[in-house]
């Protein structure tokens, strides 16, 4: 199947018929794409101006290293849109394994970069990079790949889907031993909707997860960070200056916006209240400069972008190509409701970047680089009678 | 086919559900922030970006009546810090350091400021430009730029008085908030004060401000300038003679003096000896004062020294209250006329006491006056004559009168500190209480008071309230307020009070006032002398009201010696002195001219013409046309030289030495004449070839009067015909 879709350009009649139900990549979700892209643009330079101005006497820092990274991730996205995503599947199992040995990189000293105690990071100059935000896209390549290769095997515990549960909880260790709970999160999660997608049964899931609960309490005891980051979360005002600084500071630039906000550059909060105002809490400032309308534009843009995503993932060709398709609008989808429940005060502060949005030229590249692979499922999908959605 | 099955697209469905469902969530509760949180929390942010500035309003200016300035403020700096913005740890020692090391504070007490839990703290104000510059510089460097980000300059003033000390206790002082402390600064502190306003300016986190135009601004209003009806060169005439009257007499307990003008009730002079500087108000300036607390041990200074400053911040003119003595009898008088009582002309027999309810009252001349008239007895300051008027206007009218001139209560006086009078109350004012208050005393009033009662009595009736703010002013010279004058009530009659100026003038020409004569000027006047409560001690208040011109005055002094040690201590002998030579160089000042009497045109100087080269005798008819005489040395014919030099002053009378050939001058030591009387003196400086000036009055019962002050001085070589300037004192009096 995979094979005869490749050669569709050189095909004969029949095949060029069957060509005519293969569209183009969706126009729609390149436009959202691109509309992202270039807000998310916008705001890291109206959020980033008067700390980069401070620190780094240049109001432009911020925003020339992510139009950088952004152009080179329109490349690759355009790149990969056209490129089969089949392919992946021959080389899935390197990549996991691959991004498995990278998440080690970090503990390479004068490579891995240790802040707050964490080492998440690992980085050269002016490169840096997560090493977890490959091991998303190795996880989800390669579950994409063998899950559509199982089928309904899935089902049984034992034989279907143990082993990936065994593969996550190797990431899952070595993430939290960086320490990153909000990346092992996310890679937990984007997994287990793709098992649950690909045919897993959710009774597996509500048995499994009656152990976790004590587990994750444990885990929050043990850091104190965590617990006071829960305890903050209840009640952030109990001390704005302190533990609930971040979260206060947050609540302060979206309420000020109001429903129109105070226009676009004119935050207040960017003023070194918020720290690093153009990475996790940048979707406060929106909320400041562009009131609820903007909130809701951003929260609009992402919808269709999710709508889209799992539309592709229905309509692609082949089981492969849907938990593809699934699996990256998965990924985005936990990290963009995560983040934004965060900076609301809906959850407890964990760190997490919006997707197009918060500052991190590596992540963005990546991020476009995994639309890229969407496009190309896109152009893949074909049209069915008895449509789903 | 391996497409995705019907099964997996419901899966897909069911996530794309959730999330979308769970971004609709968001969506509500971003909504439910912003809009029903919204109020609370912009407010929240809005107080943690904003800085509120208070902006000090500028005092206003004290200005005497031409528009001189008597007090003013410069624009200086108040450094204020924001504790909140400095991290303890990392820049507070810096901050607390550079601070303490620029405003010369100590490290300590800056490091407790900047590491205080607070928004706003006071680190120093009042800090000269000088200082505030260095601190700039510090907020601008890129080093210390973020440490010193909440620290902050603000505007401050700080008040200033030209004239240090000088009507120290009119004007008054103000306190490190630049309150008002104290005289005209504290009674029109609101006024001078103005309304502070206010700066709200958004600051980023770390209190730098921020490029936005979210400022909102509450202006400041300047206080308003107060113009005082002082006129700062007789309010300068009467502290310069008052202090030559406090190293004369010596007072403990210090002197003062009012200079009013008497048709309005405004104050032009108000002095209180000794002063203090206002520009350093918590020092003792006064040598003798200092000297004696120094004196004291150690543990004892203190609290004698702000015992000191309490004496010396008194302003006595309003403040204390004392018997007026003497000076009150203006007042009986006035009253015995009005009521038609007593006539000028009526008699009077002095024998020196009178039987007053059982008690034996005495005149000031135990021997008595003898036969005189009510006028003649004005003149002599007689005790027995005022009893009998007192007793004739009877003790209702005496009340209804002390209280129609206001004595009865406080005048409401610009300067806060008005002391209350103290009278007697009606039950108990018998015979022998209206007679000794028919001379002024057993009861107690302020020379304010005083002024203001004698001001009705000679400008025709009517009692002013005194004042000394003439007008208020804003910033730019505009009137804001004019204080007019205040008339309370017509107390006398226009008659009574022509009456009463002849009186006045009677006193210094005739009578006990001689002390206070200046030629060409029509001066009036009452001396008065009070022994303090309890008597016997030899301690006297002497005081002398003066008025000029005495038929129409526009000045009225009040000088108050309290307690003077010298060898004398009449109101008469010290205190009139001092009001003639405020009030002569007021009229000069003022422009009054001299108008000369025959007798005083006679003593008058003129100039001595050039004789040189004439022969004697035409060199004397010369001299005798110019009113001089003439004394040759030298035998020969022609006049070679001559003393003093054509067109020098000199009194008529006076001798001009001619010199003839061969003749040497020889200069002549100036004998002491301190104690002699007019003849011994004249004497004395004729037989030594000198010439002489006679200072005051010269009426003719002055020549027993002694001389008390000679310029130049005992010891002084001077060329032969110089005049020597002499003042008589007359003795006789109270």
């Amino acid at each position: 199947m995979a094979k005869t879709l490749v050669k569709t350009r050189s095909a004969g009649p029949k095949q060029q018929q069957k060509a005519a139900a293969v569209k183009g990549a969706d126009k729609t979700l390149i436009l959202i794409i691109i509309s992202l892209v270039v807000f998310g643009l916008v705001m890291v330079f109206s959020a980033s101006a008067p700390a980069a101005s401070y620190y780094e006497d240049n109001a432009y820092h911020y925003v020339i290293r992510q139009g950088i990274f952004a152009v080179m991730g329109f490349v690759s996205m355009f790149v990969l849109s056209r490129f089969d995503y089949h392919n992946y599947g021959a080389l899935a199992l390197a990549i996991l394994i691959g991004s498995f040995l990278l998440l080690f990189a970090v503990y390479i000293p004068g490579l891995g970069i240790e802040s707050n105690g964490a080492r998440r990071w690992i980085g050269y100059g002016v490169f840096s990079l997560q090493p977890s935000e490959v091991a998303k896209v190795g996880i989800i390549i390669y579950f994409s790949y063998s899950l559509s290769i199982i089928k309904d095997k899935v089902r049984f515990f034992w034989s279907g889907q143990f082993r990936y549960l065994v593969i996550l909880g190797l990431f899952a260790i070595v993430l939290m031993a960086e320490p990153h709970f909000s990346g092992t999160v996310v890679i937990c999660a984007t997994a287990v909707i793709m098992l649950l997608i690909a045919g897993a049964r959710i009774r597996d899931y509500a048995l499994l997860a009656l152990p976790m609960i004590p587990a994750a309490v444990f885990v929050i005891w043990k850091e104190p960070y965590r617990l006071e980051r829960v305890t903050t979360f209840l009640n952030p005002f109990a001390d704005p200056s302190d533990a609930g600084f971040q979260i206060v500071q947050s609540l302060y630039a979206i309420g000020s916006g109001g429903i129109f906000g105070l226009g676009l550059g004119l935050s207040r909060q960017k003023f070194l209240y918020i720290p690093e105002p153009q990475n996790d809490f940048i979707f406060s400032i929106i909320c400041e400069e562009l009131g609820l309308v903007g909130a809701i534009a951003v929260l609009a843009l992402f919808a269709v972008l999710i709508w889209k995503g799992y539309r592709i993932s229905q309509e692609a060709p082949d089981l492969f190509g849907s938990l593809l398709a699934a699996g990256i609008t998965s990924l985005i989808a936990i990290q963009v409701i995560i983040n934004i429940a965060v900076v609301t005060s809906s959850v407890p502060v964990t760190g997490m970047a919006l997707p197009f949005f918060s500052y991190g030229g590596t992540s963005l590249f990546i991020l476009l680089s995994c639309m890229g692979v969407l496009l190309n499922v896109s152009r893949q999908t074909i049209k069915r009678t008895g449509e789903v959605a | 086919m391996n497409a995705p099955n019907r099964k997996i697209k419901v899966r897909v469905l069911v996530f794309m559900l959730i999330f979308v469902g769970m971004i609709g969530a968001l969506v509500v509760r971003t909504g439910w922030l912003q809009v029903v949180d919204g109020a609370y929390l912009k407010k929240a942010a809005t107080q943690q970006q904003t800085r509120d500035k208070v902006i000090n309003s500028k005092r206003g200016t004290i200005y005497d009546r031409n528009g001189k300035e008597l007090a003013v403020s410069a624009s200086v700096e108040m450094v204020t810090v924001a504790p909140n913005e400095i991290k303890e740890s990392e820049s507070a020692p810096l901050v607390a350091q550079k601070l303490a090391d620029i405003l010369s504070m100590s490290y300590d007490d800056v490091y407790k400021i900047v590491t205080k839990k607070s928004a706003y703290e006071i680190v120093k104000r009042k800090v000269e430009k000088e200082q505030t510059d260095q601190i700039r510089a510090l907020k601008a460097a890129k080093e210390t730029k973020k440490a010193f980000g909440g620290v902050s300059l603000e505007e401050d003033t700080k008040r200033y008085y030209p004239f240090g000390n000088f009507a120290s206790h009119v004007i008054g002082f103000t306190g490190t908030d630049n309150q008002g402390l104290y005289g005209i600064e504290k009674a029109y502190d609101e006024d001078l004060r103005g309304t502070a306003g206010r700066v709200i300016s958004a600051k980023n986190a770390i209190g730098v401000e921020m490029p936005y135009k979210y400022e909102k601004k509450y202006d400041s209003k300047d206080g308003l300038s107060v113009v005082l009806t002082i006129d700062e060169t007789i309010q300068h005439f009467a502290e310069k003679h008052l202090e030559q009257a406090m190293a004369e007499t010596n007072p403990a307990m210090g002197a003062s003096v009012i200079v009013v003008s008497p048709k309005t009730g405004g104050i032009l002079a108000m002095a209180t000896k000794p002063d203090f500087d206002l520009n350093k108000p918590f020092e003792i300036i006064d040598t003798g004062m200092l000297a004696g607390i120094e004196s004291l041990p150690a543990e004892q200074q203190k609290d004698a020294r702000s015992q000191a400053l309490t004496k010396l911040w008194r302003n006595k003119a309003v403040s204390d209250t004392y018997e007026p003595g003497s000076v009150f009898k203006i007042l009986t008088a006035a009253m015995g006329l009005e009521e038609g009582v007593v006539k000028p002309t009526d008699n009077f027999v002095c024998t020196g006491a009178v039987k007053v309810g059982g008690e034996t009252i005495h005149c000031w001349k135990t021997q008595g006056h003898g036969a005189e008239t009510f006028k003649e007895g004005f003149k002599n300051s007689c005790n027995p004559v005022f009893m009998g008027v007192g007793e004739r206007v009877g003790a209702d009218r005496f009340i209804r009168y002390f209280k129609n001139f206001g004595l009865d209560a406080k005048t409401g006086f610009d300067i806060i500190g008005e002391s209350q009078s103290v009278f007697h109350k009606p039950e108990t004012f018998r015979e022998v209480e209206l007679a000794t208050s028919s001379f002024g005393q057993s009861f107690n009033v302020t020379p304010l008071q005083m002024v203001a009662a004698i001001s009705a009595v000679v400008n025709g009736g009517k009692l002013y309230k005194p004042h000394i703010v003439k007008e208020l002013k804003d910033k730019d010279g505009n009137t804001v307020k004019t204080i007019e004058p205040t008339m309370v009530r017509q107390v006398i009659s226009e008659q009574t009070s022509a009456t009463m100026r002849e009186f006045l003038e009677y006193v210094v020409t005739d009578g006990t006032g001689k002390n206070a004569y200046i030629k060409g000027f029509r001066v009036g006047g009452k001396t008065g002398t009070s022994e303090k409560q309890p008597r016997g001690n030899g301690k006297y208040i002497a005081s002398f009201l003066g008025i000029a011109p005495a038929d129409d005055p526009e000045l009225l002094v009040l000088v108050a010696i309290d307690e003077p040690t010298g060898y004398l201590h009449q109101g008469s002998q010290i205190a009139a002195p001092v009001a003639r030579n405020i009030i002569e160089d007021s009229l000069r000042y003022m422009g009054a001219e001299p108008q000369f009497s025959a007798e005083e045109l006679a003593t008058m100087q003129a100039t001595v013409p050039e004789v040189r080269g004439l022969t004697v005798a035409d060199a004397k008819n010369a001299l005798t046309t110019a009113g001089f005489g003439i004394k040759v040395v030298g035998g020969g014919d022609t006049v070679v030289d001559q003393l003093p030099k054509p067109a020098a002053s000199l009194s008529k009378k006076s001798n001009v030495i001619v010199y003839t050939e061969g003749a040497q001058e020889t200069k002549v030591t100036v004998p002491n004449l301190v104690g002699m009387n007019m003849a011994d003196v004249k004497n004395t400086l004729t037989s030594l070839g000198l010439n002489l000036e006679i200072l005051g009055s010269v009426a003719s019962d002055m020549k027993t009067a002694p001389a008390v002050r000679q310029d130049p001085a005992e010891g002084t070589q001077v060329l032969p015909a110089t005049t020597v300037r002499v003042e008589f004192t007359y003795m006789d009096g109270d």
